[in-house]
């Protein structure tokens, strides 16, 4: 039995320890806005939030993440209108859109170390995220237009 | 089987709806624990008026758009709707789409080359029209004035200071006007200076669910009492028998419900062995402990550079392949010719790598299989389901979902198979989710492909003859022979495979020769991969014409614009090709001009130009690229400073989407030029994930500047055309840089390495 | 010859019966169980601290166990060795060990029977600890609450198994006695000395074992392989970039992590966040005084700046395009959290140009680490690392080892690298434990 939060609700599964974390929220719980794209964190589509930090859920055993917060998608804001969200849409950066909730959960990451990140900050970061549209001009553009707002709205 | 234990289950299956549809405004999207979905539209409001199967109109004013190409990034929904809202005088905030379930009303379902909007802007101009024509008519009426003072705007009838809204019009009157095909085939539509949405900017519909978790993919798809499957592949894609299969190790495994032998009788999947559990990890792990034994097909030896090699011996041999262009004069040009030149280029086998690997949730429910899953081309697959379920086809309906990616590989619905048998053998419904080696190795990735070039020279260094024989898998007549064109000698050949060898230069006497490699249709299923033929074709004719410039002593870009003069056989055709070569030639002179072209360059830099008609004679999108490279002699770093490239596809209907297509369409050829490229090893890809595979990454974007051709000509297609010329651009350009020439693809800092040394040797 | 025989033999029986007489310990008779109340809350609640500071939990539960019964299996170049139950239960554990029975095994690793404790026990080391804090300790161990587990049986074979031997092994390498302060050095360095020495044992891991499993003498805090991971020098030999002050041992032994030298993993984790965790600040800083001290960190503290600035700099490459492939493994799986543009790198972004394990003789911390990840518990608490085992090869791991070596050290490469991940990926996940 693995117990956490997910998006600010408590939940406990009876599921294997080393059940990928992605497969629990997806299909357990039926949260499937964190996507299925490599299995292996090396295209960033599962990227969810554990504790606040980017992670792949889909390398990720749920066993690890007892007692933690996890974000996905889906609870990144009450009403999809976080910066990076509203930045996404101004930006019109998805095509397909399968891995933009990873590459929009990488860049919350991204702009919470880098609340001003210079274009190489951005490049290194997100390389980790494939995009196979190869909307990464948007991308990079769209955080560009969140960061601002982010630093309004958090402090630093 | 109830997993959680505490926390709120998620809301009930989403197989209530009977469509998906994505809305633009007012709909308010769910989050947290309640499932992602979309409004459901089961009970149609009481009046509803629908004068074509494209579009309905509420009582409320609101237009629900029927599309019926696959939503897989090109915004294709939006592009679509706004050429129905354009032509209604719809009121854009109203408007919704609605992704359609398969119907033999639809006529031929299929997403690809670039077609959509090309092919629709017509048929659905004048279906708006229509529309627009029957509620003027019914507004008039209702307002009680003469139709023709009245106007339709915003989604209402206007005469004079008296306004009806649409929403009004339909509720207060028995709107049931329907018109026919030959009707509307009549039906006349707005000249482009009255249109105000087709051209302006707008919002893309899918956008908004795409950022907030809510969008649904054929990966999403859940039902209840499904069971999970992952395929066991078996190690060639033909011929491949099962011997044994021992599942004692996967017996162990918790969630392990068994396994299944496919017989298909559609021979999609020869050798396929499903493997179900009670959770999709569960399979994987599975999968992985089921031990099966195959007798392979005669191809588990084949390998890459066999294929390269059979290609070579196929050109060599002047008697096969079908000749596509056959002027009068050839040999003669040649043999009277004060030069010559022959060349030949290569292309590796590529994957699709689309983001959501291969799935399909399959179920028969009162003798109806239905079939949720992401598809490109759902009229090719129905009749290979049929078969292999041995039902008619009016007994399969696919449901419609996103698309994570297609780049062609969804054209071939070969994924589906297997899903559908499967329900079939296990009477349940069965969600097949592929692992991303599963997807890899079942790809109908890329052909390799062998293309040798020769071009004779009289005077001047112009011109007198060019033939071009190309040879690479099939994909057409592999998977859909209905779809060959006849050659000259009429002898069928793949159109999509050759493409782009037909160019519209004037070479005088030419002679393009397409030949099938049917090793690689055997040893593999060659796909359509983004641009197809024309994504090695033009490799080949715009390396070539850049070497032939050389060779002639003539600049690469005046050397191509004498060519395209746009006469004879180049002048072009209405309805599509209207101006021929002379658009082409007007694209290259303004990215030349852009680029800087003729400028002086940093050492090891170098500008290098390409220019292609896109994909298809018959629906030119007229494209130029300059790419700019600084090549680190050291190490063979190619570095891609920037892409300038001028698009001309007459009406561009929705602008932004246009320039995500071309973004993304050119870094696709960025990809393929230099970072990926798989190899076919021992009867499969040898590579099979990211560890091995490199797509660009947003590191190696280059600098872009995109310039569209103002116009008001036909509309042609975009998703495809930018991945054209970007290889070639890139080649010419590091020749320019280095002086290096490289005549395959990819073109790795080792090739660079190594074909610099040799030019030193 | 067969007198010279009969005589070898009777020489024989005199060393054996000398070495009986010698190394006979006596049993000490069993006591009754002191009732809780008899000892005062204060000592009890120091006997925590201090048990905690000891680790004695980490090796007396076994996994999945209840605290201190014992059973936690040490995996010795010997064979298995079960710690054993010392709670209070009088059967099974130590409940009818008096206050001099407990003392004698933690001075000189006799049991209450007299039988010897095998050396895996560290009394070698707390054998330094002085009697109050004994005292302290037997108060809070008689006071928990008594578990009945029996001994597992050890693995040992013949003739370690012999505990009478063990007798030998202390002739050759105990050196018994309570901690003797440096009158030459400040009160916390001694205070940090005496935790280090005694009951924490630090040298337990961080010194190296001769073939005997003895500490080797002159070679103190050397650093060695122990427990499938590599506990670095403790020495001016740390190899580190950035030193180890007494502010950042402050920080790591405190938190579990440090901005420039990286996170406590394997068995460091658990000293940290179960071990010394209810030290004082000020016994930290004690500590950290000691090794900041044994290190030599002031005088090496020059290097600081530079060794930042070449590390921002390595990093800032994961930001550019380049012909490497083995650096395009590093941008795809790892740049995402492992990059860095300004100084200090916040702990939350490892960087590994920093970090101890590249610059470690010995790849094994950093490819266990690779293969099985850093849980959220582990290290810096709330941040974690995904295992990339079932992501990345052998050939892959050794590729991103070598490429870090070679493009954030100026050390020799790692030999082998790829036998190496294999044999550790052969280990499993658990070894590390």
């Amino acid at each position: 039995m693995t117990s956490f939060h997910l998006n600010g609700q408590a939940v406990s599964v009876d599921i294997p320890d080393d059940t990928p974390l992605l497969w629990v929220i997806r299909d357990d719980i039926g949260l499937t806005g964190t996507k299925f794209g490599c299995g292996i964190g090396m295209c960033g589509a599962c990227t969810v939030h554990v504790d606040g930090r980017a992670q792949r859920s889909c390398i990720t055993p749920v066993g690890a993440v007892e007692g933690a917060a996890i974000t996905t998608i889906e609870g990144l804001s009450p009403n999809g209108q976080h910066p990076l969200q509203t930045a996404w849409v101004e930006a019109q950066a998805p095509q397909c859109g399968y891995c933009q909730s990873g590459q929009i959960m990488q860049a919350a990451t991204l702009l919470l170390d880098f609340p001003s990140p210079s274009a190489e900050d951005i490049t290194a970061v997100m390389h980790g995220n494939l995009c196979r549209c190869m909307a990464y001009i948007r991308i990079r553009k769209a955080i560009l237009l969140a960061a601002p707002q982010l630093r309004g709205s958090e402090p630093t | 089987m109830n997993k959680i234990v505490d926390s709120q289950r998620a809301a009930a299956s989403p197989f209530s709806r009977r469509r998906f549809l994505i809305v633009s405004a007012g709909t308010s999207a769910l989050f947290g624990f309640m499932r992602p979905g979309f409004a459901a539209t089961d009970v149609p409001t009481p009046k509803m008026f629908e004068p074509t199967i494209w579009y309905s109109i509420d009582a409320n004013g609101a237009v629900t758009v029927s599309i019926t190409k696959a939503e897989m990034g090109q915004h294709v929904g939006t592009a679509l709707a706004r050429i129905v809202a354009d032509e209604l005088e719809a009121d854009w905030s109203k408007v919704q789409l609605d992704y359609v379930d398969t119907d033999p009303k639809w006529g031929p379902m299929v997403t690809g080359g670039s077609w959509s909007v090309w092919s629709s802007f017509l048929p659905l101009s004048q279906a708006g029209a229509a529309g627009r024509m029957a509620l003027i008519e019914a507004g008039a009426r209702l307002m009680n004035v003469n139709k023709a003072a009245c106007s339709a705007q915003g989604g209402a009838v206007v005469c004079g200071l008296r306004v009806i809204s649409y929403g009004q019009i339909i509720t207060q009157s028995n709107l049931n006007r329907v018109y026919t095909a030959d009707e509307l085939k009549q039906m006349p539509v707005k000249q482009p200076a009255d249109r105000h949405l087709i051209g302006y900017e707008a919002a893309a519909i899918d956008i908004p669910s795409k950022t907030n978790g809510t969008a649904r993919y054929g990966i999403d798809a859940q039902i209840d009492g499904m069971v999970y499957a992952r395929p066991k592949i078996p190690p060639t894609r033909n011929g491949s028998k099962v011997i044994s299969v021992d599942d004692s190790a996967a017996k162990s495994i918790k969630g392990y419900l068994g396994n299944k032998v496919l017989d298909d009788p559609s021979n999609t999947v020869p050798g396929w062995v499903m493997v179900f559990a009670d959770s999709y990890p569960a399979a994987i792990r599975a999968a992985d402990a089921v031990n099966v034994v195959w007798s392979a097909g005669d191809t588990a030896n084949v390998s890459e550079q066999d294929i390269l090699d059979h290609g070579t011996a196929l050109i060599a041999d002047k008697t096969g392949g079908v000749l596509v262009v056959d002027d009068a004069g050839i040999d003669v040009a040649f043999s009277n010719a004060k030069s010559t030149l022959e060349q030949t280029y290569t292309t590796s086998s590529v994957l699709h790598f689309q983001m959501e690997p291969l799935n399909a949730l399959a179920l028969e429910k009162d003798g109806v299989f239905e079939i949720h899953c992401g598809n490109q081309w759902q009229s090719l697959i129905l009749p290979v389901l049929a078969t292999a379920l041995g039902v008619g086809e009016d007994k399969i309906v696919m449901r419609t979902y996103l698309l994570g990616g297609g780049f062609g590989r969804r054209l071939n619905g070969d994924y589906i198979v297997p899903a559908a048998l499967a329900t079939q053998a296990v009477g349940k419904p069965v969600k097949m989710v592929c692992t991303r080696a599963d997807d890899a190795r079942f790809d109908s990735f890329r052909s390799p492909s062998v293309q040798t070039l020769r071009m004779a020279f009289g005077e001047d260094g112009k011109a007198t003859a060019m033939t071009h024989d190309a040879t690479a898998g099939w994909p057409t007549q592999v998977m859909a022979p209905a779809f060959m064109a006849k050659g000259v000698n009429d002898a069928l050949y793949d159109p999509f495979a050759i493409s782009g060898a037909n160019h519209w230069y004037n070479v005088g006497a030419q002679r393009v020769r397409a030949i099938s490699n049917d090793l690689a249709n055997h040893a593999f299923r060659p796909g359509w991969l983004r641009s197809v033929g024309p994504g090695w074709t033009n490799w080949a004719v715009e390396s070539f014409m850049d070497e032939a410039a050389h060779k002639a002593g003539v600049d690469p870009v005046v050397f191509r614009l004498r060519m395209l003069d746009g006469t004879g056989r180049n002048a072009g055709s209405a309805p599509y090709a209207v101006g021929g070569a002379l658009r082409q030639a007007n694209v290259l002179k303004l990215a030349a001009e852009k680029a800087g072209w003729g400028n002086s360059m940093p050492e090891n830099t170098g500008l290098g130009v390409a220019t292609t008609f896109g994909q298809e004679r018959d629906m030119p999108t007229w494209v130029a690229c300059v790419a700019r490279v600084s090549v680190d002699r050291q190490t063979g770093l190619v570095r891609l400073e920037k892409l300038t490239l001028v698009v001309d596809a007459g009406t561009i209907v929705h602008p932004d989407g246009a320039l995500a297509q071309v973004q993304g369409g050119a870094l696709w050829g960025v990809s393929m030029a230099l970072y990926e490229g798989t190899e076919f090893t021992a009867g499969e890809v040898a590579d099979t994930n990211l560890g091995t595979y490199t797509p660009l990454r947003m590191g190696d974007v280059p600098e872009m500047d995109i310039e569209f051709i103002e116009s008001t000509e036909a509309p042609t297609g975009l998703g495809e055309p930018a991945t054209t010329v970007v290889a070639p651009a890139i080649a010419n350009a590091i020749f320019a840089a280095t002086g290096t020439r490289l005549r395959h693809l990819p073109m790795r800092p080792q090739d660079v390495l190594q074909a610099s040394a040799k030019l030193n040797a | 010859m067969k007198r010279v025989f009969i005589g070898f033999l009777g020489v024989v029986a005199v060393i054996f019966i000398g070495f009986f007489v010698i190394a006979w310990r006596p049993s000490i008779a069993p006591a009754p169980l002191p009732a809780a109340n008899s000892f005062s809350p204060v000592l009890v609640a120091k006997g925590a601290v201090l048990a905690g500071a000891g680790y004695c939990a980490v090796c007396h539960t076994a996994s999945g166990g209840q605290p201190y019964a014992g059973g936690y299996a040490l995996a010795t170049p010997f064979g298995v060795i079960y710690s054993l139950n010392i709670t209070p239960d009088p059967q099974t554990g130590i409940g009818n060990w008096s206050e001099a029975a407990f003392a004698r095994a933690m001075h000189a690793g006799v049991a209450r029977d007299g039988s010897y404790l095998f050396p895996a026990f560290p009394y070698d080391h707390f054998t330094k600890i002085n009697d109050d804090d004994i005292q302290a300790l037997y108060a809070y161990l008689m006071t928990l609450p008594p578990v009945n587990a029996p001994a597992k049986a050890d693995t040992l074979p013949f003739p370690f198994n012999i505990r009478y031997l063990q007798a030998g092994w202390q002739l050759l390498f105990f050196h018994g006695g309570r901690y003797q302060p440096d009158t030459t050095k400040s009160a916390a360095w001694n205070r940090g000395a005496y935790l280090a020495e005694s009951l924490s044992h630090c040298g337990g891991c961080h010194t190296p074992r001769n073939a005997f499993g003895a500490e080797e003498a002159g070679h103190e805090y050397a650093g060695a392989l122990i427990d499938g991971w590599y506990a670095p020098p403790l020495t001016a030999a740390n190899p580190a970039p950035v030193p180890w002050t007494r502010a950042e041992l402050f920080t790591y032994l405190r938190t579990g992590a440090s901005d420039v030298h990286g996170t406590a993993a394997g068995s460091m984790s658990p000293v940290v966040h179960t071990g010394l965790a209810k030290l004082p600040d000020a016994d930290i800083q004690a500590i950290a005084t000691y090794f900041s001290d044994i290190d030599g960190a002031a005088t090496r503290a020059v290097n600081t700046g530079t060794a930042l600035a070449n590390a921002i700099t390595a990093s800032a490459q994961s930001g550019q395009p380049g012909a490497d492939p083995d650096a395009h493994l590093y941008e795809n799986a790892c740049a995402s959290c492992h990059y860095n543009s300004a100084t200090p790198p916040p702990a939350v972004r490892p960087d590994l140009a920093l970090n101890t394990a590249l610059w470690l003789p010995d790849p094994t911390n950093f490819i266990r680490v690779v293969l099985n990840g850093i849980s959220l518990q582990d290290g810096m608490q709330g941040v974690m690392m995904p295992g990339f085992a079932n992501s990345m090869s052998d050939d892959q791991i050794a590729r991103l080892a070598a490429y870090l070596r070679r493009t954030r050290t100026n050390l020799t490469p790692w030999p082998d690298l790829q036998a190496k991940v294999a044999a550790i990926r052969a280990q499993g996940p658990e070894a590390s434990q």
